[in-house]
């Protein structure tokens, strides 16, 4: 197999246009986002759960009408703390690299934290150096390594952003 | 239509296929449901969904597509944390032992299989150290315990005995001929006889015996054997005629060759909680490299000397673990360790700490170990050892928890003492040997608690938690814990020593002894080598980031003190040490600046220190090799400081970065111009 020169697509910041989930008819684009990029597996059912309890903490990203990238979430209480957990991030490759997923992800966290999270969590891979470079500058630490976390004998980290306590107001 | 076959017309591609479905009864009939279904549909909005009364979103995220996972096998790959169900007991000869029986080599071979995962799952399950490997013991079911598996070693050393006379008959024969009749060879061809019969061999030795050190030349004959059996894959591959496809490293065999009697869809009902994903066998060379590696590792265990001193034993422990042992010999440590209750199931805990606090012989039958203060020690110093033999990033989260009953039994016992003994002096023997006892564990439980506290920060670094503009904060808290360690490692010296010399002859001190005692013991130079290097470390990153703002940005969402409190919250509970909080962190950095770094070097400290400290461990190889490492990267830091001076404020293109090339924990600092 040769490996082919990755094909940047064009476009300027601006150009991406940042949509809030709205409906079954963004479903099969995020389906399709997450199938094509991501390894794990997920049946249409983890999708609904995650894009109909917590519809206001999903985004998709579009440049001229098509669907570059998506991050999807939920919150909830989780041991006496209230707790921001962001389950699937994805831009596809042409689109990476330029800020796109930060943006989503920051929008998302965004939400938690004027929805009283107390902190933001995920796992990512090891070796993973992207989505560790791109939460480690929104704030996150790596607060654990899960050992052999994934079936293919990966390691994982768990990431935790912790908020500053809400400011008083005088 | 009672009984009649009902046969449903189904269209694919405009061909009417007949397909026996459920008979319709006296009761029943069948009836198309389609238009119904179709209506509901067209009545459903988008996003609607119908569902039972007791279906759940979340629970539903648990309908999985069963895939079908690879086909091959291998202990290997059960060792290293997948299901028994996918990897040995895909093996139909396993899950039908007894239909081997026709055939001694394959009958005996699998028994010994099965006895030997018995055995591996039963040191595993003992251990309970084995969290995240948890899919290693869960048997599923699966047949583990075999009628007269205890006879295995018999049968096995009955078929290695007919294969070594074969092996013999094959040399002995020179015009390679036919066998003598009571042997049957393991093949049709004559001249293949020999390899296949010592390819045979390598793989069935055994040996009798008991105890480690018998244990130890088992290891060795092992190794041995494997060597052997590497060996045998050239003739194995050479005996087939059909070119392998793919490449050689990828195969599960030593010929290979498909492996025979190997189903992977044998047990996708049995394999785990959930349909199994598809798991990546380990290779036949991969494979064979693990059991070496567990075979030494296991040879490192049978060869430790059982010190009786707790100090040399969390040593070893923690020397044993840099490389990296495996689930199977890391419970085999905790079980030499830890058995009965009893060190080594020999030496009862407080005995052991009784010698640690470096109490007189005597004291350790002293009842007051009765005490539930001193019980509850014991059971903490026996976690501890079980805590040390978990993986890395087990041990980590175990050990940051830990802190807190560490602080909660030296307040437990702090009490107990001030209220046995508040402050009257007594003159009562016993009650005096009661209140050392009291002095120097109290000590000591300090001095350990600081030392969990120091392996549970550095731990951050093996297991890259820490990103590098958190150093700056790491290795400042690492000071401050080092700092206490050695405060109290100087403090239990200086009892010992007491101790020692009340033992000893009461002799007038000659000069010679009193200025030794002035001189700082050497565990506690060594300690503060460490202590310049993290205080070196913490400055100059301090420095870096308040003259070049660019060197560590600010994030949207928090700011350097919500990663103080998360990274250093255990220790913060568990007042580790006191009086240390983000504050005091602040005022300790926020003044350092090129010009301030200028004046001190720290580094050049722990060189000094390092060098000098060196004659006193000529006899101890691990500290010898560690000064060594400090020392160099003292070295590098000095001369990068240097650097970072005099250009830093001038060169805004100057690159700094960390590599851990020269030691585990203490970063070397790469100035490099753009």
């Amino acid at each position: 197999m040769e490996a082919k020169p990755e094909e940047k697509a064009e476009f300027e910041e601006p150009e991406i246009e940042y949509v809030s989930y709205g409906g079954e008819h963004h479903l099969p684009l995020i389906m399709n986002l997450v199938d094509q990029e991501l390894s794990e597996p997920y049946s249409i059912f983890t999708y609904r759960y995650f894009v109909y309890l917590w519809p206001q903490l999903s985004f998709l990203a579009f440049h001229k009408g098509k669907c570059v990238g998506t991050v999807v979430c939920k919150m909830g209480e989780h041991r006496n703390t209230f707790r921001g957990y962001i389950a699937m991030l994805v831009v596809i490759k042409p689109y990476r690299g330029r800020g796109i997923a930060t943006e989503l992800v920051t929008r998302s966290i965004r939400m938690m934290m004027e929805s009283g999270c107390e902190e933001v969590t995920l796992e990512a891979e090891v070796t993973n150096k992207g989505a560790l470079a791109l939460y480690g500058r929104l704030g996150f630490i790596r607060a654990k390594r899960l050992f052999h976390y994934y079936l293919n004998g990966v390691d994982a980290f768990r990431l935790k952003l912790l908020f500053p306590p809400p400011r008083q107001v005088l | 239509m009672a009984d009649k076959p009902v046969y449903e017309e189904a269209s694919i591609d405009g061909q009417p296929s007949k397909l026996a479905s459920i008979p319709a009864s006296d009761t029943t009939v069948w009836a198309d449901a389609s238009p119904l279904l179709q209506a509901a549909c067209a009545g459903l909005r988008d996003g609607e969904l119908i569902h039972g009364d007791n279906f759940n979103l979340f629970a539903a995220m648990s309908a999985l597509e069963i895939m079908d996972p690879k086909m091959d096998s291998g202990i290997a790959a059960w060792h290293k944390g997948h299901s028994l169900a996918q990897t040995v007991f895909s093996c139909i000869y396993l899950l039908r032992l007894d239909r081997t029986a026709p055939h001694a080599l394959l009958h005996s071979y699998c028994r010994i299989i099965r006895a030997t995962c018995k055995a591996v799952v039963s040191v595993v399950s003992d251990a309970r150290t084995h969290e995240e490997e948890d899919l290693f013991t869960m048997t599923y079911g699966l047949p583990l315990n075999g009628d007269g598996d205890d006879k295995c070693l018999s049968i096995l050393n009955a078929v290695e005995e007919t294969i070594s006379r074969q092996l013999r008959a094959c040399k002995a024969t020179s015009s390679k001929r036919r066998l003598p009749e009571d042997l049957e060879p393991l093949q049709s061809n004559p001249n293949l006889e020999e390899g296949f019969c010592k390819a045979l061999l390598c793989r069935l030795r055994f040996r009798k015996g008991r105890g480690l050190e018998s244990a130890r030349k088992h290891i060795a004959s092992c190794l041995t054997e494997l060597e052997s059996i590497l060996k045998s894959a050239d003739f194995l591959r050479s005996c087939f005629d059909e070119s392998c496809e793919g490449d050689i490293d990828d195969k599960t065999t030593a010929s290979g060759f498909e492996p025979i009697g190997f189903d992977a869809m044998l047990n996708s009902r049995l394999s785990a909680p959930t349909p199994p994903r598809a798991i990546k066998i380990l290779s036949w060379k991969k494979g064979v490299e693990y059991f070496v590696k567990l075979l030494h590792d296991l040879d490192v265990i049978c060869s430790y000397s059982l010190d009786p001193h707790l100090e040399s034993l969390l040593r070893f422990v923690v020397q044993f673990q840099k490389s990296q042992p495996d689930l199977v010999a890391r419970s085999h440590l905790q079980l030499l360790l830890v058995q009965d209750g009893k060190l080594y199931g020999r030496d009862p805990f407080f005995a052991v700490i009784n010698k640690a606090a470096a109490l007189p012989e005597a004291t350790k039958n002293h009842d007051i170990q009765k005490n539930e203060s001193f019980l509850q020690l014991g059971m903490l110093v026996m976690n501890l050892l079980k805590i040390l033999c978990t993986n890395a990033a087990w041990q980590r989260r175990k050990l940051g928890k830990f802190l807190q009953d560490w602080r909660v039994i030296y307040v437990q016992l702090e009490l107990a003492f001030r209220n046995e003994y508040g402050e009257v002096s007594s003159s009562s023997n016993d009650e005096n040997t009661c209140m050392k006892i009291f002095q120097h564990i109290l000590l000591w439980v300090e001095e350990q608690t600081f030392w969990i506290a120091f392996r549970f920060l550095i731990l951050g670094f093996e297991l890259e938690l820490y990103s590098t503009g958190e150093y700056c904060m790491v290795y400042w808290y690492l000071y401050a814990v080092l700092i206490k360690l050695a405060e109290k490692t100087h403090l239990m010296m200086a009892v010992s020593h007491d101790t020692a010399k009340r033992k000893g002859k009461k002799k007038k001190d000659s000069p010679k002894d009193l200025a030794r005692e002035s001189r700082i013991p050497p565990a506690v130079l060594f300690l503060q080598c460490y202590i310049c290097l993290a205080e070196g470390l913490t400055m100059m990153l301090a420095a870096l980031r308040n003259e070049i703002p660019v060197f560590h940005g600010p994030s949207p969402f928090n700011t350097e003190h919500e990663k103080f409190v998360q990274h250093f919250e255990l220790l913060q509970r568990a007042c580790i040490p006191d009086h240390v909080s983000y504050l005091s962190y602040k005022e300790s950095t926020t003044h350092a600046r090129f010009s301030t770094l200028a004046m001190y070097n720290y580094f050049k400290d722990a060189q000094r220190i390092a060098k000098e400290v060196k004659s006193s461990f000529s006899n101890d190889p691990e500290r010898l090799a560690e000064l060594r490492k400090l020392e160099q990267v003292a070295e590098h830091n000095s001369v990068a400081q240097n650097v970072i001076c005099r250009l830093g404020a001038l060169d805004p293109s100057l690159k700094v970065s960390f590599e851990f090339s020269h030691h585990p924990f203490f970063a070397t600092v790469v100035v490099k111009r753009s």
